[in-house]
């Protein structure tokens, strides 16, 4: 009995990584904009439909793949910016909020027509395998994966923003608009390059998730709410409450679908995300 | 003719087209036309959330859900009337507002809207893993007697013409005054002694309510109630669309988004798959090119507005 807790502990958090990239993109157009991109899902999703493209046509293995989905995706983040809510960014929240809205239904309806309804899995060797862990259960392979996957893009991403130029550009965009126009800095320029990196982490969170689960042209719905539980528990713009989010929302699914019954999973996690919200709507780790 | 007889005469003859609508138009003519008064009541609702008092919410799907389980629950189950059990769907749309109205009320802007979605999305997984409602296999929604196309006409052109009354006079009042001033700057209006919480939770409940029968009513037309169909974010888009294309923050949005939108919805209607990319894509060149939307461009190009909610 305590060591099927233990499993569900473990499993959460190896999930809650995976979380933490399909959170990440979220929290830093929000931390860098103030904005709320209601597509990241569908970002994510288009991702798990390019790497199923260039497996099925190219028949490359999906973590191969990403060398491919990570450009297109930071390109795309890029465009959509640059064309569609740089047009809307001195404004109030809501132009963003519908205009971002507007864009996942296209995208989600542009899914759904050109690759059916049915469920897709990029399929690997790695989903059956698993790990003794101890001799008490096993572990499978991807889940470990994605642990290690959440680990690098945690590092990648806070050295980025620490050591490189671009980093520092952003990191002055957010924290004084005007002072970093003085200094030299194009707003615009720099909310371009943080949505293409946004994007591109919903990118490897797509294909990660397409390795593990399967998805569905209107699955980035259910994601887009996962990436607001994680963002939301963690604080919003916070690097390292993002990865804690994720864990906390992984672990309370799975130990909570344990408890209730695997058909509340998603349930227990929606019900720590409403309490955090009623309690500190800034989120554990966030700033005021 | 002053500005006030002209209105004046506008609303008559409008309620009156409302009223003959079934005298001579054809069961399909009839049911779009129904279609339309629904979907008005609905918007009607959103707007006064997201226009008025500053709530964008993306969860008003969570009173359709209740609305249209409450109807097929107790017609179908208990055999009770239709139009009573509508009205108890309102009501329990009220309770489920004021359930939550604790917790949500602490949260202000985008926060808002993520929770009201959340509760909406956890209400669908809850229905659907309740042995009470079938599961996620959804009830059949027959009404117990047999309902003439014109009665749920008349039903939804009632709710209609109620729901922007209601909206009109509740502008009209004190409080319409109190939610102007909570928009312009909520910190000086509470120190001015207006109760924000009060203000925000009377329009959060009519609100509720109203989408609650709303729902019962377009329920009535259908066979059918499924959990993620009921408690899916569509509505919510749909609501968007309409009072982003009529007007944000206007009375008479809503009222012309609803026509835009249900028309619309019939032509695409033959381009399957097609009809929601082409409605996202007007909502994003309105936000682009007419960010008041169609009567609030209107309005500002001409100066006249049918249902004045500022006072001369």
């Amino acid at each position: 009995m305590m060591l099927g807790y233990l499993e569900a502990i473990i499993t959460g958090i190896l999930l809650g990584s995976l979380y933490g990239i399909v959170g990440i993109g979220l929290s830093m157009v929000f931390g860098i904009m103030r904005q709320v991109n209601l597509a990241h899902g569908e970002l994510m999703i288009l991702s798990s439909y390019f790497s199923l493209l260039f497996i099925q046509l190219m028949g490359l293995h999906p973590l191969v793949t990403l060398f491919l989905v990570l450009p297109i995706m930071f390109a795309f983040g890029y465009l959509i910016q640059a064309f569609l809510f740089n047009r809307v960014m001195q404004k109030a929240m809501e132009p963003f909020l519908i205009i971002s809205f507007g864009l996942s239904i296209i995208l989600q309806n542009a899914l759904l027509l050109i690759f059916t309804p049915d469920a897709r899995a990029l399929k690997t060797a790695l989903a059956i395998k698993s790990v003794d862990v101890l001799g008490l259960f096993r572990i499978p392979l991807i889940q470990l994966i994605n642990f290690a996957a959440g680990l690098i893009v945690l590092f990648l991403l806070y050295q980025f923003m620490k050591r490189t130029y671009l980093g520092w550009a952003i990191h002055a965009a957010s924290e004084d608009l005007s002072g970093a126009k003085l200094m030299g800095i194009n707003p615009k320029r720099v909310y371009c390059y943080a949505m293409g990196i946004a994007a591109a982490t919903a990118g490897i969170s797509g294909v990660l998730v397409g390795m593990t689960f399967t998805f569905y042209p209107h699955s980035g719905t259910q994601y887009l709410i996962i990436a607001f539980g994680v963002v939301i528990i963690g604080g919003l713009g916070s690097l390292p409450g993002t990865f804690l989010g994720g864990m906390i929302l992984g672990i309370s699914q799975l130990v909570g679908g344990r408890i209730i019954g695997p058909g509340f999973q998603l349930l227990s996690g929606y019900l720590i995300l409403i309490i955090v919200l009623t309690i500190r709507p800034q989120g554990i780790l966030g700033r005021r | 003719m002053s500005k006030k007889k002209i209105r004046f005469t506008i609303v008559i003859i409008l309620l009156f087209i409302l009223a003959i609508i079934p005298l001579w138009a054809s069961r399909y003519v009839e049911n779009v036309c129904l279609l339309v008064c629904a979907y008005m009541a609905l918007a009607s609702m959103w707007n006064l959330l997201a226009g008025y008092s500053g709530m964008v919410s993306l969860g008003q799907q969570m009173f359709v859900g209740v609305g249209g389980y409450t109807l097929a629950v107790l017609s179908m189950y208990y055999g009770l009337p239709i139009f009573l059990s509508i009205m108890i769907g309102g009501f329990i749309s009220v309770f489920l507002a004021i359930l939550i109205s604790f917790p949500i009320f602490r949260m202000k802007g985008v926060y808002f809207a993520i929770g009201t979605w959340v509760i909406a999305e956890a209400l669908g997984i809850c229905f659907s893993n309740w042995a009470y409602v079938k599961y996620g296999m959804g009830i059949f929604i027959q009404p117990s007697q047999k309902m003439s196309m014109s009665t749920i006409y008349y039903a939804a052109a009632i709710i209609c013409v109620g729901s922007i009354s209601v909206v009109y006079l509740l502008l009209r009042s004190n409080l319409g005054l109190a939610l102007m001033a909570i928009r312009d700057d909520d910190v000086a209006s509470e120190m001015m002694g207006v109760n924000i919480f009060r203000c925000k939770l009377t329009c959060f409940l009519i609100s509720a309510f109203i989408t609650g029968i709303a729902a019962g009513v377009l329920y009535l037309n259908t066979v059918f109630i499924q959990p993620f169909e009921a408690f899916g974010i569509g509505w919510t888009v749909n609501l968007l669309f309409i009072v982003i294309i009529g007007g944000i923050g206007t009375l008479e949005g809503p009222v012309i988004g609803a026509l835009i939108f249900v028309i619309l919805q019939q032509f695409l209607s033959e381009y399957v798959g097609y009809n929601l990319i082409i409605l996202g894509a007007i909502t994003i060149l309105v936000i682009f090119f007419a960010p008041k939307g169609i009567i609030g461009t209107f309005q500002h190009k001409y100066g006249f507005e049918l249902f004045p909610v500022r006072r001369e």
